[in-house]
Order: structure tokens, then C-alpha cells, then sequence
């Protein structure tokens, strides 16, 4: 399955749309600044609510492609959340698993790679966006509801590994 | 001639980023990505509503920085870019000025925000209109146009500040008007820090 890639603008708002959902474009400073924010909080749990709000809108997005291409199998709808990653800019993944968890390795990542080239290696994961992407990916996957799966980051580039691993476990 | 806004965003709208084999959108001199619009303002609303009252400022000036370091260097990369010297550059006349009226042009034709200069005091002072903006729509409570904010401080310090990249946070911007708050349009002042 090829996710399929319409992109149109709205010559009235000016709005920029790709499959019929609004976008707009930022660059790796942009999302890093997001993530170092989280970071910064103390007594809000600002990273999980930057992975629920990731878990939540990615997921209507998903879905809305699912529904109108009527995906099937757990396969494909896995693929959607997968190619719509490489489309939004944000790396490349490879994903292995069942409806139980599994594992995915992140072979390129926009928000490491960007984090590294503005500050340097950190001293500890900060991929909360992509743990909120992993767990809508496989509630997708498996039509299970939100907060299904547990996604835990194991290794990073941006704490200095070859590549980033997401744990994924069913709650 | 000066900036013919209508052609410069008619120019760029056609203009779709779109990843590389690695997943990644390198333009600019950045790395770019492309998200949807209901994320960015779901999470400003969730991360602002969680906020105590004391830390809300903190929190919003994080929104500007983020919108305003993106804005700064990836400016630098849109205003030095292959597309802007084609599209803007010939059209040129006025220095500092037309470069800002491009890059409104600009922000108006990738979808920031559909707005413009109203008023400009050659390195003093610039008041920008928006009437569409996606950030309006984020539901945070109070004025939230945190991305022309920094946007607008960005450009302004890349026109009138020290040369890129030593004239950071010359000036700063404040919003003064929202659709969010009720009013017609949303106003952006910004002046010298």
C-alpha cells in the first residue's frame, strides 16, 4: 500500500491542506523549542500531555484516511500512520509487531536529528511526540481505543545512538 | 515596482514541500516538517489550560520563542532561497521594506497566516494585520497568535537588525488585536526591545 498524497490550498484562506487535513509547515527548530518547553515544565506533566495530544489528533487523522480508503487490515492501517510520518517530514520508521506490542526503530527522526543540530546530544531520550505517533499508530493498527498501548523510548539519536527504538506494549 | 502581493502568493502557493527516501524535508537551511494543524493547537490549548496561572506567561513566551527561532533561521533560509530571489527579488525597489512585504507574501501563500504590513518605520516599527491564522483557532484562552508573534519579531530583526545570525532579539512583538478575542482582525505591533 502507498499512502496517497493529495496536497491542495485554499485561495481564499490561504490554508494548506494534504488529504483534506489542514498543515502547516515548521521547521526542526520549531519542534525542538516544543519538546524543550516540555522539558522545562515542572508540576505539569507536559509530556504526557504533548504525547496524548499527539496519541488523539494523529489518530482522527489516521482514521480519517483508513475510512475513506476503506484500509482493512491491520497491516495497512499500521502503513498509514507509517508513510503519513515519512509525509509529515518527521523520519523514517520500521515497525514490527502484533495487536500485543512490538517494537519500532527509528532510522531517521526529524526531532532527534533537529535536537543534535541545534544543541547538541542530550542526556536522555525527549521523542515524547513520536511515543504519542507509536501509540496511535498501533491503536489504529488494531481498532483499539485511545491509550491502548504503552510506548516506552529505549534508545535515541538524540542521546548519541545509531538510531532511536520504541517499545510498544499493550496496557 | 515594488512587492506585487498578490503575485508573490500566488507564486508560492504552488510550492509543496514533500519528504525525501529518509522520511525528511530539508529546504531552507532547516530541517522542515509539515503537521497537521489540529495537533499544534490541540496541544497549545491542553498544555495552557494545564498551566497554573502563574505559569501561563512562561508558557506563552515559550510558544513565541519556539515560533520566533523557526521564523529567524528558517527566514534567513527563505529570504537567501532560490524560489525568493526569483519570485521577490525582481520586484525590489525598496530595500528592508519589500523584503518584509515578500515575506508577509510569503507566510500569507504557505499558510501562517493571511496577513500583511499596515504601518512601517524603517527599523522602529512595523504593525502587521492577519485575518487568518491558524493559531486563532487553538481555543487557549485569551489572545493566542504566538506564531506571528515570533514570526514577525524574526523578520524584523533579519531586516533591521544585525546581520544573520547576530541579531537576535532586537525587537519583540506584542499582539495587540485577536479574532480570537472577538475582534475582526488580529494586530501585531512590533517595536525595539
Amino acid at each position: 500500500m502507498a499512502l496517497r498524497l493529495d496536497y491542495s490550498h485554499d485561495n481564499e484562506t490561504h490554508r494548506n491542506y494534504l488529504n483534506g487535513q489542514p498543515v502547516v509547515m515548521h521547521s526542526h527548530h520549531y519542534l525542538a523549542l516544543l519538546t524543550k518547553l516540555v522539558e522545562d515544565q515542572d508540576g505539569i506533566n507536559a509530556a504526557e500531555i504533548l504525547r496524548d495530544s499527539v496519541e488523539d489528533t494523529m489518530r482522527a487523522v489516521f482514521e480519517d484516511y483508513i475510512e475513506k480508503n476503506g484500509i482493512t487490515s491491520a497491516q495497512d492501517r499500521c502503513n498509514v500512520g507509517r508513510e503519513y510520518y515519512s509525509a509529515f517530514g518527521l523520519g523514517k520508521m520500521i515497525i514490527t509487531g502484533d495487536e500485543n506490542g512490538g517494537e519500532v526503530r527509528l532510522v531517521r527522526s526529524h526531532l532527534d536529528e533537529g535536537w543534535v543540530k541545534k544543541w547538541g546530544v542530550h542526556s536522555k531520550p525527549i521523542n515524547h511526540f513520536t511515543c504519542g505517533y507509536v501509540a496511535a499508530m498501533f491503536a489504529a493498527a488494531f481498532k483499539k481505543p485511545s491509550k491502548s498501548y504503552v510506548v516506552t523510548e529505549a534508545a535515541s539519536i538524540a542521546v548519541g545512538d545509531s538510531e532511536g527504538k520504541f517499545i510498544v506494549k499493550a496496557s | 515596482m515594488t512587492v506585487m502581493r498578490d503575485t508573490v502568493v500566488k507564486s508560492l502557493a504552488k510550492i509543496t514541500v514533500q519528504a525525501d527516501e529518509n522520511g525528511l524535508i530539508p529546504e531552507y537551511e532547516v530541517l522542515v516538517n509539515l503537521l497537521p494543524v489540529s495537533l499544534l493547537n490541540t496541544f497549545t490549548e491542553r498544555l495552557l489550560t494545564a498551566a497554573p496561572p502563574e505559569k501561563k506567561t512562561e508558557i506563552e513566551a515559550g510558544f513565541v520563542r519556539a515560533a520566533y527561532e523557526c521564523g529567524y533561521h528558517t527566514g534567513c533560509g527563505i529570504i537567501t532561497s532560490e524560489i525568493f530571489s526569483e519570485v521577490v527579488l525582481p520586484m525590489v525597489t525598496e530595500g528592508e521594506k519589500d523584503i518584509l512585504r515578500g515575506a508577509y507574501a510569503a507566510f500569507t501563500a504557505w499558510g501562517w497566516a493571511k496577513s500583511g504590513i499596515v504601518q512601517l518605520k524603517d527599523g522602529e516599527k512595523m504593525i502587521i494585520r492577519a485575518f487568518d491564522y491558524y493559531d486563532s483557532e487553538s481555543g487557549s484562552g485569551g489572545m493566542s497568535g504566538f506564531m506571528l508573534r515570533g514570526l514577525s519579531q524574526a523578520f524584523f530583526d533579519l531586516a533591521y537588525a544585525e546581520p544573520y545570525p547576530d541579531g537576535m532579539d532586537t525587537y519583540v512583538c506584542v499582539q495587540t488585536k485577536g479574532l480570537e478575542v472577538g475582534d475582526p482582525y488580529g494586530e501585531f505591533l512590533v517595536t525595539k526591545k
